[in-house]
């Protein structure tokens, strides 16, 4: 049985239908080509699901599609702009803060929703904030690194 | 049944309708941190999903002198309440350590207790507070204390059509504190944890609460350990022989996070640490 889900995606609204049971990395990835959120683990371990719910960051995969109904859901498709980079994903880049990427999205939605609460934050609120979020390249150094200029303003330029 | 259903209520009367008529069949759906898992890897097919998430169950108030939290309040709000890091130390803490940031926006402290996992962060220290959980179904409310909750690893005495409405306990008059060992710092399941309460009149000890968690089938109390802290001078030798006596309550088993042997070992400390954090004295 489906059922019709409607909420905001990146500022946009979007209808679709979802399942009982799946997901909203489900309907991300396989109905609305919303790929940016990666599957990894499926059980909520690994982060790169990772989007930001009515400001709050969420596991895509662990958040039932139909509990969404009427909400506001941020992935990293919504970050770039007029094709201009957003400042964390310039200061990724910037960093080096990548080998893979595969966890780059899960990183860049989790770092964005600690900014949206405290636009300050110290290396300790960064890697809290980041510590569910698993790069098995081993970049974290250079991601905290990426996220401090961020929030200290001296991103290079 | 084929595929499952789902309906999100928008009232306690309809979320207590739809349990009622689904009865067994029915899940309760709050964050889904702890539900979806078991759906999307480890084969389970729910009949009927009730999502109680709309039904204005995220709340954390004084009354009476006691605290009073909504079901589906999220564990991040919890650790993030000025309220209970002020009133209930232990709670804050534990709800602050619960899986990593993501997960405490959205799981919530009657999904943590519902769930009766031996290792829940924040069933010992609502424990050592006393807590009471106030259940409903279409036919009865009724108020039971956690500590009579819990059946097994994964097992209360929630019946078919009911649900937790709302966890509340009174307002400790002493110091409360949790301590958690993992494998690792972030978003790990406890090898084990300990809640203390501690109410220290005169240098005296006047009540003393201990729960242990992830070291039986159940969160336990450890009420011989808490007898011989009655009326006693909270000392560090006190201590430890107090935590052995909790340990010695335990009955830890081997799994992927840790051998019984060390569970029991660790704990002894892990509860000593806890007992220290609520008495004020230092740790070694």
């Amino acid at each position: 049985m489906q059922y019709p889900l409607t909420f905001r995606l990146n500022g946009l609204p979007v209808e679709t239908m979802a399942k009982a049971t799946e997901t909203l990395l489900d309907v991300l990835r396989e109905k609305l080509g919303v790929v940016s959120p990666k599957r990894g683990c499926d059980t909520g371990e690994c982060g790169t699901c990772t989007v930001i719910l009515d400001g709050e960051p969420v596991r895509a995969c662990l958040t039932i599609a139909l509990t969404v109904e009427g909400k506001k859901v941020e992935t990293l498709e919504g970050l770039t702009q007029d094709g201009k980079l957003h400042p964390l994903q310039q200061a990724f880049h910037e960093h080096y803060a990548a080998q893979c990427g595969f966890c780059t999205p899960g990183m860049v939605m989790s770092a964005k929703a600690l900014l949206g609460k405290r636009p300050k934050p110290g290396r300790e609120e960064i890697v809290e904030a980041l510590s569910g979020n698993l790069c098995r390249c081993g970049c974290y150094n250079e991601i905290v690194e990426a996220v401090e200029a961020v929030a200290l303003g001296r991103r290079k330029e | 049944m084929g595929e499952a259903l789902y309906f999100a209520a928008s009232t306690m009367n309809e979320a207590m309708k739809l349990l009622g008529q689904y009865g067994k069949k029915a899940v309760i759906l709050a964050g889904g941190t702890d539900l979806v898992p078991r759906i999307n890897t480890y084969g389970l097919k729910p009949d009927v999903l009730i999502y109680v998430g709309k039904l204005g169950l995220d709340y954390i108030k004084e009354e009476k002198g006691r605290m009073v939290i909504g079901a589906a309040t999220p564990m991040a709000r919890i650790a993030g309440s000025k309220l209970v890091v002020r009133k209930a130390a232990a709670l804050a803490e534990a709800a602050g350590q619960a899986g990593t940031a993501a997960v405490r926006t959205t799981g919530t402290i009657g999904g943590n207790v519902a769930n009766a996992s031996p290792a829940a962060d924040l069933a010992t220290p609502l424990l050592v507070l006393d807590a009471d959980l106030a259940l409903v179904s279409q036919k009865k409310k009724r108020t039971v204390p956690l500590k009579d909750f819990f059946k097994g690893p994964g097992m209360t005495i929630l019946q078919p059509g009911e649900m937790i409405k709302e966890i509340s306990f009174p307002i400790p008059k002493g110091r409360t504190a949790y301590v958690k060992l993992g494998r690792r710092k972030a978003l790990t399941l406890s090898v084990v944890n300990a809640a203390v309460r501690l109410e220290v009149n005169r240098k005296k000890c006047q009540e003393a609460r201990i729960a242990v968690g992830s070291v039986a089938p159940t969160p336990l109390r450890c009420p011989k350990a808490e007898g011989m802290l009655k009326d006693q001078e909270v000392s560090k030798d006190l201590i430890l022989q107090c935590a052995s006596e909790a340990m010695a309550a335990s009955s830890p088993i081997d799994d992927q996070r840790a051998s019984a042997w060390y569970r029991k070992k660790a704990g002894t400390a892990v509860v000593a640490r806890a007992l220290a954090k609520a008495a004020g004295l230092e740790t070694d």
